[in-house]
């Protein structure tokens, strides 16, 4: 019988023909269960890692049925595995960054620190996460650039992720005059935070006199907004105060210092630049 | 203000004026509300539009399809008891096309105070469109153009007495409905062990002859919605 011929040392025509099956069975399972297992979860994990666990599931599958079929064509995984482990330690030697990057993206594709469309800034680099890969992260920054940034680097380093949170907190500092009603100066404040749909209600704004500066007394406010919102919040609220408190009188304060003369000025300082001039050259001030 | 109007159309109403009307194949709309304007141009054969409150969480903008109802006083509940009460929630109306397929949005405005408040905490809490309602024991007298009415029941399932301030509602599982005077809907709130509740809404309407009103948000197809909403951070 044909299916009884020995090929090579105890491998038969049927062993090969049955490991050939195997394998294309295979092969085709592992499309399915990758089909299924992303259908099950396409609305529980965002696109970008849901790509990555198929393909992680899909060669899982295959080398698994690559294991089993080994002895049927005459290999000894025993023997394979001590190859594979040399081969290994080599190419592990030969390749510490590459092998870093990807332990770094299994560790990062676990904890999650960061999702596609996310701003974040990563090592001093701001921008909007383009795409999560095994081996690296890529960044479109604000100015439109393209940045990759390997995986090792993302995993060793500091994550600001400034959307991971629903709500973010916009903080000023106002200065007003010394002279200034700093009473009416934070009921104004609070009225205009309270007027914005977008400033948050709860947690509740705060606005106080925080520190007696060198010019002026400086408030604090402090209010909440959705973290979608929150930079057109920051942006449009401070212009708000400033032109609310200009219109009830309250000036913001310029940095400013008062010089004292150790001999009294002599002339005239009405205004009138000639005279002024000639006071200050009398005086002996350049 | 509420239901089918044929086109064109010229309506002034307290604060609000719209109108309709043909210019060739395009329909210019107008609105104006509180100051606010706006103009859109369509290509639609509808002879009549629809205008009807929707779910009140997309003005300024849809950020959140949730609703934070804060209670000006709490309301205390004895162990394994009900209550039925009654507040108010904004009312926010839509503008929409009845043409071709599903009635289609063309313009969403309200007269309601705007303000949106964050339920929980900034990691794991929910942004919400905010209100805050009176408790009344029976139907309160409000402008419906401005404020809605919601029948809310309350049960306690808990066997301590429970501390009701506010209640979250999540907008996929409103049902709205208008005419006889009101705008309307009806909800049940379940509240568990450990200051934690449930948010659902009823079918019905609470006069019945009311109309029930279009959802936006089930129009829109998410699978996962589910209407209801878990209340865990505090009551």
């Amino acid at each position: 019988m044909i299916h009884n011929k020995i090929i090579y040392g105890n491998v038969t025509v049927l062993d090969l023909v049955v490991a050939l099956i195997i394998l294309v069975v295979s092969i085709g399972i592992a499309k399915g269960v990758v089909l299924y297992a992303k259908r099950l979860l396409k609305e529980k994990v965002d696109k970008g890692h849901l790509e990555i666990f198929g393909k992680v599931l899909y060669y899982a599958i295959i080398v698994t049925a690559a294991l089993v079929v080994l002895p049927l064509v005459g290999v000894k995984p025993s023997g394979l595995l001590v190859a594979v482990g040399v081969v290994g330690l080599a190419i592990g030697f030969a390749s510490q960054s590459i092998i870093g990057n990807l332990i770094s993206g299994i560790f990062l594709i676990i904890g999650r620190p960061i999702k596609m469309g996310q701003s974040v800034n990563i090592e001093g680099t701001v921008g909007i996460v383009e795409d999560i890969r095994i081996m690296s992260t890529t960044l479109r920054t604000f100015e439109g650039l393209f940045i990759r940034i390997p995986k090792q680097k993302v995993f060793t380093t500091n994550i600001t992720n400034y959307v991971a949170n629903v709500a973010r907190r916009v903080d000023y500092t106002i200065g007003i005059p010394y002279d200034a009603d700093a009473q009416k100066a934070i009921s104004l404040i609070k009225k205009l935070i309270e007027a914005e749909p977008f400033t948050l209600k709860n947690p509740e704004p705060v606005v106080y006199v925080d520190n007696l500066g060198d010019n002026s007394v400086n408030l604090l406010v402090r209010f909440w907004a959705p973290v979608s919102e929150w930079f057109t919040a920051k942006s449009k609220m401070l212009w708000r105060m400033k032109k609310a408190l200009e219109g009830e009188g309250i000036e913001i304060p310029f940095p400013q210092r008062v010089l004292w003369f150790a001999n009294e000025l002599k002339g005239n300082l009405t205004g009138d630049s000639d005279s002024s001039q000639a006071a200050v050259k009398e005086n002996g001030v350049s | 203000m509420f239901g089918t109007r044929d086109i064109p159309l010229e309506l002034r109403e307290g604060e609000i004026s719209v109108s309709l009307r043909r210019d060739q194949d395009l329909l210019i709309y107008h609105r104006e509300c509180l100051g606010d304007a706006c103009d859109k141009q369509l290509v639609s054969r509808a002879k009549k539009i629809l205008i009807a409150p929707t779910e009140p969480v997309t003005q300024p903008k849809a950020i959140t399809p949730y609703l934070f109802i804060k209670f000006d006083k709490a309301l205390l509940l004895e162990p394994a008891s009900t209550a039925r009460i009654y507040v108010t929630f904004p009312v926010e109306i839509g503008v929409f096309a009845t043409g071709a397929g599903n009635p289609q949005l063309i313009d969403g405005f309200t007269l309601a105070e705007k303000k949106f408040t964050l339920y929980g905490d900034p990691s794991m809490g929910r942004i919400c469109w905010y209100w805050s309602s009176r408790i009344h024991a029976a139907i309160p007298d409000v402008d419906e153009l401005r404020e809605g009415i919601m029948e809310l029941t309350i049960q306690n399932m808990d066997t301590d007495w429970v501390e009701v301030k506010k209640a979250v509602f999540n907008a996929y599982g409103m049902k709205i409905f208008y005419g006889l005077g009101m705008v309307s809907m009806r909800s049940t709130m379940k509240l568990r062990p450990g200051d934690t509740a449930e948010t659902s809404f009823e079918t019905s309407p609470i006069k019945k002859g009311a109309t029930r009103s279009v959802e936006r948000y089930a129009l829109k197809k998410i699978s996962m919605a589910t209407g209801k909403f878990v209340m865990e951070h505090g009551l």
